[in-house]
Order: C-alpha cells, then structure tokens, then sequence
C-alpha cells in the first residue's frame, strides 16, 4: 500500500517536473523588422545599421534570449532595403507590418525615407525607432510610438559652433549639401553661436549628394580667403572636398560634420590629404571616447562583418538593447503599448555603445529623442582622434523641440 | 578675380576633356549609323570599374589598365553592334532607341552585378600640385587633358588617313552610294562601335581616376554627352571637341559665379536653348 | 446577335475590379495594386505620345512630380480641398507641358527623345534644390487624403486603403476612356499616321506639330494626375520618386504591355509595380532582367504583349471552332 502511494508520489512529481520543465521551455518567437538602405547612397550609414541589429539579435540569443513575464523570446530580424527612397521605405515598411506582424521596426538611417514612414506610423500599433536619420522634424511632431537614439542635427550645430569661436576663428566658409534641411538646420545653429562671439560666415557653396566635383566652389571660396572651411555633407562628397581642397592648395583648417569611418575616407583621399581636418558631431563611435562596450562592440563587429563598423551604427545596436530592456520591463512583448510605456520610463540600458545624456534621468525625452554627448575628432596620422567634448545643454535643446509641436 | 577665372577655366577643362571623349564616342556612331547609342555612359562606366580592377587587384599601373579596360570596351562595343543593334537596323528608328534604353539598363544592371553599388575610386600617383601665378594646377587634371589630346590625335588619324577610316567616311556621308561602292557597311559599324566604345572606356577610366564610378554616373555623362553633340552638332567631330571643352569650362564658371546648387542645370539648359534657336548645333551643317 | 468575347471579357474585367477589395485578404496587396492603378494612368499617358505617336518622351516621370507638387503645395499650404486640387493639378501640368513641348517637338526622333530626358533631370534638379518651396529632399509630410462624400446618409471615405483603391479605380478607367475616345478619333488616327509616316503626313497638308503637342499634353496631364493620386495616397512627397528611372519604367510598361493598344499600358503598369515584388529575391538581376526583356521584346515582339496575347487568343479560338465543326 505504502510502495503504491510512493510510487504514484514519484510519477506524479516525475509528471509535474516535466511539465514545469516544458512550461519554462516556452520559447517563441519574436520577429523585428529593419527597415533601413541596404544599397544605394544611403548605405554608407544603413547597412552598417543593419548588420549592428543583427549582431545584438545573435548576441541575445546566444544569451538566451529576452525573458520577459515567463516567456522566453527568440529574435528573428526581418532586413529590408528601403534605398533611401520614400515610396521603398513606405512599402516595405507596410510589408513587415501587415505581412510579416511585425509590431517592432528598427533602423532607419535615412531622413527623406524615415519621415515618409513617419508619416503614418502613429496609426499602427507597432514601435519604430529610428537612428542615424538626423532630420529634426522627425521627433519635433510628437509622434507617440516613435523613438530616435541620434540627436537631431542642430542640436549639435550649436555645440559645433561655440566651439570653433573658442579656437579663434573669426571668418569661416561653408561649402554642404545645403539642400537637405538638416545640414542647413546644423549650419543655422551653428551659425548663431558662432556670430555671438562676432565671428562671419562668408560664403554658402551648395553641392549635390551625387556630386564629385566641387573644385568650382572651392575656387571661390577659396578667392574669399576665410580662415577655415565648414563641410557639412554626407562622406562619400566630403571626402572629395577635402581632397579637392588640397588640390587647389588652400591650406585653412578643415571643420566637418560628415560622419565616416577612416575607410570610407581613404578610399577617396590620401591619409595626407585628410591630415587636421576636424570632424565636429555626436561622439559617435570612437573608441577612446567611450566606455568598454565600444572596445568590445567594434572587435565584435569587426570580426562577424570582415570590416569596421562605421561611427553612426551604434545608434542601431541600442535600439535593440533599448527594446530588449523594455520588453523585459513590460512582462510580454506582445502589446507595443505596454512596451512603449517602458521606454519613457527607460534610463540608459548597460549595453549601449554611445555615451547619452539622459534628460531628467531618463533616456528619452518627452518627445522620444535621446541626446548623445558632442565630440571634436581630429584627423591624425591616419585614424579620427577624439580631441575635446562639445559643451552640449539637452534639457534647454529638449524644451525648444517641443516649442517646434504646432 | 583674374585668378579664380583662369582656374575654374582650368578646372572645367579637366572635365570638359572627359565630355569631349564620350561625345566623341557618340558622334561617331551618331553620324555614321544614326542610333542615338544611349547605352554609352554605362559601358563608359564598365570601362572605368574594369580599370579599378585592373590597378587594384592585378597592382597595374594606371595607363596600362586603362589601354586594357578600352580593349575590353573594343570587344563589348563589337558585342553590342551585333547582337543589340544590328538586327534592328532597317525597322523604325524609334525600336533603336529602346533597343539603346534596354541595354542601359542591362549594362548599368550588370556593372551592379559584378562591382557592386559602391561607389570607386581608381587611386593614381598623380598627386602633385603646381603654383603656376597663384593658379593650383593639379597633375592628375594635367594628364587627363593630355591623354583626351592623344585619343584625339589618335581617332582623327584613323579617320583621315586610314582605308578603313575612309570607308567610315563614306557610309556617314552616303551610305546607298557607299554600299555601290562595295563598302563593307557591316564591318563599317563594327568598327565604329568598337572604337566609339573603347574612347568610352578610356572616359570612364579619367572620371574614375578624376571623379568617382557609382551606379548612376553613366547616365548623367550620357545625357551631358548628347548635350554636347547637340550643342556642336550631331556627326560633328570638331563640334564634340569643342563642344565638351566648352561645356566643361560654362559649367565651372557657372558654378563659380552664378550658382553652385544649379550646376548640372547648366548643361540641360544649353541644350535647350541650342534646339531652339539654332538646332544644327554651332559647328553643325544647316540640313 | 452574340455578344462578343471581347464585350465578355471587358465586363467580367469590371466586376472582378469592383469586388477586389472584398477578395483581397493581405491588406498588403491591396497597397500594391492602388499603386498599380495609379501607373496604369501614368501608362496611358506615355502610351499616347510613345504608342500612337511613335514619339518617345522621358519625361514623364518629371510630369509626374509637377502634377505631385501642385497638388500637395496647394493642400498642404493653401489649404485648398483635395478634391479641387486633384483636378488643378493635370490642368497645370497640361500647361507646363505646353511650355515644354514647344521648343521639343520643333525636333524629330531621337532629338526629342534625349531633350524631354533633359526637362525630366532638370524638373528633378529643380525640385530638389529649390527646397524653400519643395521641402528638398526632407520633403513635405502630412498630405492629406481627400475629403469624405456624404450621398444620402451614406459617407464614403477616403482616408483608408478601400476607399482610395475605388478612387485610382475610377481614375485609371477615365485614364483609358480618355485614351480610347483619342483612338478611335480623327485625331487618333492622324497621331498613328504621324508613327507611321510623318513627312507623308505632312505631304497631305496636315500640320503634324500641333497633333504631336496635343498628344503630348495630354500624356503630361496623365502623369500629373497619376502624380497627384500618388501623393496624396502616400502621404509624404519628396523628389526621389520623380527621376528618370522612373521615366524609363514608364516606357518599359507601354513596350511590355504592348504599345498602341489600350489594354497594353494596364498590363504594363502591373507588370512594372509587381515584377519587383516577386522578383525582390533577385533584386540584383532585376535591371538586367528588365533590360534584356526590353531588347528580346524589341528585337522580336515589337508590339508587346497585349497583341501577342490577343494573336494566341485568337489562334485557339479559331482551332477551338474548327474542333468543333
């Protein structure tokens, strides 16, 4: 009687193990979306996006995954090539949510085709979190599941500005892709901070972001004889303003807000050629700059993809770490809502690459933007230096987006 | 003021030579056949990815590649005519044109194929940069106008002196007559093809040496090459020479001293006031 | 009196147009179609100065933005109702055209051809640089769908993908009704006869230059209307849809389609926005795919697929009868 009571205790804890045992190995699937330029001219900045996500989603896995309320989640990352174009990044942002239900897109590098899916994006029920786009419109509208990990441009415009008067720089030339309206938003708030300390703007050249050859608007301004130049463009016609600059022997040192790697660089110009030019942006990936994650983020990096990863791809990479954290916090990933309220609440996750200044201790702001710390990079022998931190103000930056909501 | 002028013009040169050679390659096969060749700028781009290849993996010096790069346009140039061209030469000459869009696509589609979407850079060690009177003159701009005069000295010999520069002579100026003759007009258009192709690689190699080779590249010198042959008239051998030079400096001084944001706008414009009022272009015969 | 294959064919056409929505169950697809739909209007268009005329035109895409632009700028900063601006927009750009056409069709052949590819990049150009009025390449957000219809009680919207779909509907059946009543007009067959022969045309008295300008301004307020459909569906608007690659799929429709024939730009027009999505796998070999389908098709079937169809329709209909007696 005894032996048939112990057994049935044995069979039934036997039973109730495996099957605590299958309820904790309840993995699923959670599939996010990438909606960003594979190809084309905005692939210099979204590719390497791309593949940052789907680093941090095999690292995740390899870690077990995301453990949120009892559920185990698997990521599967979905990449589709919006080219930089609005009417891709429409379409095949529309794909990933009513074809494949994705509920969380990421990436977004580009800002003509990420305002595009801005467009409609408060209608769905999903989460978008852009990155390296630096349009400010994007976040200045108050969309309320929408999140960017890049600083609009401005924000480091002024930051730029005070800082080229302190070196004291009285006149300065600008030659940039003045038609895309976050360069032009970054040179206005440049432009501000640097005539309160009575420097000039001399001359605005304008070039195209197919352009190569920007000789003819470096002969004038070169005619004008400023004491430095301002570039303020994407890297693959920067680089050729540099180089071209050389060329025609001017000789004035070199402000930049471009953004690229020391290898998308040389492959235009000669480490020589670049030699001072000073690149003033978000302390993007630089190695010295940053804590230990970029150490271990770019050997990573370098190691999976064959090639270095470019400065801006780190914006990608904590987004996924910024989602992971919030799923966690929100117990499921299966209500955006929920994890959307998570995010506000979120402070900087452990994991993340670049150095943000929270604002009222939180990673976000009340419009959805995180502000990262400014830099002053020096071209020196063949690698970006980090030579200063831009004093930066992200509360007073984030009350003026919000004055931008009509 | 005297100084910026002289150097944009100096400027516009270097590039105006690059225009001048791919107008070369498409006035020739304009005058004597009559197909606007619109596939030109891409295979122009083929030319300069091959020669990036060749310096970069092969470790050949610039010129070198560039000669095999224009040989390997000679052969693609034979391949077009035959295969593309060739079998519509007696339909309407609206089914040539498609013919030259569909290849652009296909040639541009297998330049993405093969090289990839980034953009190139051939590297050359033409770095030197020489004061001339406070005028930057660069090497590399030197020798890209020095190599457009050779290939022209070259195409202009071949033209005038040789026998089969003498038939070309003869389909682009009657081609019933010349086939009475005993013209062999099919081998006439092979070798205007190859020729018209391999100056085309030589531009793509200079722009690639010069500028930078990216999808997309091909078409704009395309269209800016067809502005010059309108503005120097189509068939016109002097009228592209001095078309391209004119072009390339107009749009430097345009850039310098009216607007840089509206810089390619310039050739579109030219283009647009030549057919207005003089269509036959400034060097062309009135018909 | 029988009704004819054809009369079958056009009628089961239209109710299987009007109860697509309802069939449809990837909401996806229906995006896909209306944009479909809108090319089908853009098609008509190139087809009428490319298929009749024998005059192929690369501007359209570069039409396309400008009916896009006028349409949203007066939405978007005058306020002005969508409705309204939606027939604005493919006067305006008729008008534009008229400006353009002027100078172009003084030229033949491939003269023509390469000046509208230069109008195309400099309305390109120009919409990109002058961003104190386009946006640039930042583009203009928020535009809006058309105004909600109350008939009697019932409210038709427009806001969502069903309501937009019976509107690039109606839009593309009035792109083709326009486009047939030319055909079958003295018109229309003076533009076929200015394809076939334009100095015979002109040896009989007819002033082709004014037949050419007509067709071509008709074709460009086709694509001004299809540009503000566009628009207004997707909501955002910068240049990058309006360059010449898009001009050169608008002609790859019309010679896929079948040139001349007016079911041919439907086909086309469906062939060009849904090959890239099954063909996405392949994405690399799409242009070479295209291209190469452009010269087979040019080289050895001409006159595209609509006819080719209509041929091996034919030819089993008639083996279909001889079989049985």
């Amino acid at each position: 009687m005894l032996r048939r009571k112990l057994g049935m205790l044995v069979a039934a804890s036997l039973l109730g193990a495996t099957l605590c045992i299958n309820a904790q190995a309840a993995d699923k699937e959670l599939v996010i979306g990438i909606n960003d330029a594979l190809t084309g001219p905005g692939a210099v900045y979204g590719l390497p996006q791309a593949n940052a996500v789907q680093m941090g989603a095999d690292e995740i896995n390899a870690s077990g995954g995301i453990k949120a309320g009892g559920d185990t989640y698997k990521l599967r990352v979905i990449s589709n090539d919006d080219k930089a174009n609005p009417t891709e990044a429409t379409n095949s942002a529309r794909k990933l949510i009513d074809r494949d239900g994705v509920k969380y897109l990421l990436g977004f590098c580009c800002s003509g085709s990420t305002s595009a899916v801005a467009s409609f994006i408060e209608r769905e029920n999903v989460v978008m979190l852009v990155g390296n786009a630096a349009e400010r419109a994007i976040t200045a509208k108050g969309i309320p599941n929408l999140f960017r990990t890049r600083p609009p441009a401005d924000f480091t415009g002024s930051a730029a500005g005070v800082f080229v008067a302190k070196r004291g720089v009285k006149t300065i030339a600008v030659i940039g892709s003045l038609d895309v309206s976050f360069y032009t938003q970054y040179l206005e708030a440049f432009e501000r901070e640097f005539a309160k300390s009575g420097g000039k703007i001399l001359a605005k050249e304008t070039f195209g972001l197919k352009d190569r050859d920007m000789t003819p608007q470096l002969t004038k301004v070169r005619a004008l004889n400023p004491e430095a130049l301002l570039v303020l463009g994407y890297v693959e016609p920067s680089a050729f303003v540099y180089r071209q600059a050389i060329e025609l022997g001017m000789k004035m040192p070199r402000y930049g807000f471009t953004s690229g790697s020391e290898e998308q660089f040389l492959r235009v110009a000669s480490s020589e050629q670049m030699e001072g030019v000073w690149d003033l942006r978000p302390t993007e990936l630089t190695v010295e700059a940053l804590n230990a994650n970029a150490k271990t983020y770019v050997a990573n990096y370098t190691k999976k993809f064959g090639a270095p990863p470019s400065p801006s791809s780190p914006y990608a990479y904590d987004q996924l770490y910024v989602l992971k954290q919030a799923i966690e916090r929100a117990g499921s990933a299966d209500d955006p809502k929920k994890v959307i309220a998570e995010i506000r609440k979120l402070g900087v996750p452990r994991e993340a690459v670049m150095k943000y200044l929270p604002v009222g201790g939180m990673m976000f702001d009340v419009n959805g933007q995180a502000y990262t710390s400014n830099g002053a990079f020096q071209w020196q022998k063949g690698k970006w230096v980090y030579v200063a931190d831009l004093p930066s103000d992200p509360a007073a930056y984030s009350q003026f987006l919000l004055s931008l909501r009509k | 003021m005297i100084v910026e002028i002289l150097q944009q013009m100096l400027n516009g040169l270097a590039i105006g030579s690059v225009y001048t050679l791919i107008a070369l390659g498409l006035t020739v096969v304009f005058g004597i056949l009559g197909i606007a060749h619109f596939a030109h700028g891409s295979v122009a781009m083929s030319g300069g990815y091959l020669t990036f290849v060749f310096t970069e993996r092969l470790g050949m010096s610039f010129f070198p590649a560039m000669a095999m790069a224009m040989l390997a346009g000679a052969v693609v140039g034979l391949l077009i005519e035959r295969l593309a061209y060739r079998p519509v030469r007696d339909a309407p000459h609206i089914n040539a044109f498609i013919i030259a869009l569909g290849l652009t696509m296909m040639i541009e589609g297998i330049n993405l194929l093969v090289f990839g979407a980034d953009q190139v850079v051939i590297q050359t060690p033409y770095r030197g940069v020489f004061d001339v009177g406070g005028i930057a003159v660069a090497e590399l701009r030197l020798q890209v106008i020095m190599t457009t005069v050779v290939l022209i000295g070259v195409i202009a010999y071949l033209i005038s002196r040789t026998k089969t520069g003498k038939s070309i002579r003869a389909v682009a100026q009657n081609r019933p007559a010349a086939v009475l003759m005993g013209v062999n007009v099919n081998q006439v258009s092979a070798v205007v093809f190859s020729v018209s192709s391999a100056l085309g690689a030589a531009a793509g190699a200079l722009v690639g040496a010069l500028l930078a080779i990216a999808p997309g590249v091909g078409e704009g010198l395309a269209v800016k090459g067809f502005a010059v042959l309108i503005l120097g008239g189509l068939g016109s051998i002097p009228g592209a020479i001095v078309g391209g030079l004119v072009l390339g400096v107009s749009e430097s001084l345009a850039a310098g001293f009216i607007s840089s944001a509206y810089k390619d706008v310039i050739a579109f414009l030219v283009m647009i006031f030549v057919l207005l009022f003089r269509p036959e272009g400034l060097l062309g015969k009135r018909s | 009196m029988r009704p004819s294959l054809q009369s079958f064919g056009i009628a089961g056409l239209v109710v299987a147009a009007l109860c697509l929505p309802w069939v449809v169950t990837v909401p996806y697809f229906l995006q896909l179609i209306i944009l479909a739909l809108i090319w089908v209007v853009l098609a008509q268009g190139q087809n009428l100065i490319q298929g009749f005329t024998g005059y192929v035109s690369i501007a359209q895409a570069g039409f396309m933005g400008v009916g896009a632009y006028c349409s949203t700028l007066l939405t978007v900063k005058l306020g002005w109702s969508v409705w309204l601006t939606l027939g604005i927009a493919p006067l305006f750009t008729a008008f534009f055209a008229v400006l353009v056409g002027y100078p172009s069709l003084r030229v033949k052949g491939h003269y023509f051809a390469i000046v509208t590819l230069a109008y195309n990049m400099v309305i390109y150009i120009i919409l990109f640089t002058y961003a104190a009025l386009t946006g640039g390449e930042a583009g203009i957000s928020s535009v809006p769908r058309p105004a909600d219809i109350s008939i009697g009680g019932v409210v038709l919207s427009f806001s969502g993908r069903i309501g937009y779909y019976y509107l690039v509907l109606a839009a593309a059946g009035l792109a083709t009704l326009i486009c047939a009543l030319i055909l079958h007009s003295r018109v229309g067959r003076i533009l076929v006869a200015i394809r076939q022969n334009e100095t015979l045309t002109e040896a009989i008295g007819v002033s082709a230059w004014r037949y050419k300008l007509f067709a071509f301004v008709v074709s460009a307020s086709l694509a001004g209307l299809a540009g503000a459909l566009y628009a207004h569906f997707i909501g955002f608007l910068n240049p990058d849809p309006f360059g010449v690659d898009q001009s050169l799929n608008a002609i790859l429709a019309v010679i896929l389609g079948g040139s001349g024939t007016l079911m041919g730009p439907v086909v086309g027009a469906f062939a060009v926005v849904f090959l890239p999505e099954y063909l996405r796998v392949a994405e690399t070999y799409r242009l070479v795919m295209y291209g190469l389908i452009l010269v087979v098709a040019t080289i050895f079937m001409p006159r595209g697929l609509v006819p080719l169809a209509a041929q091996l329709g034919q030819r089993l209909v008639a083996a279909f009868r001889k079989t049985n007696g």
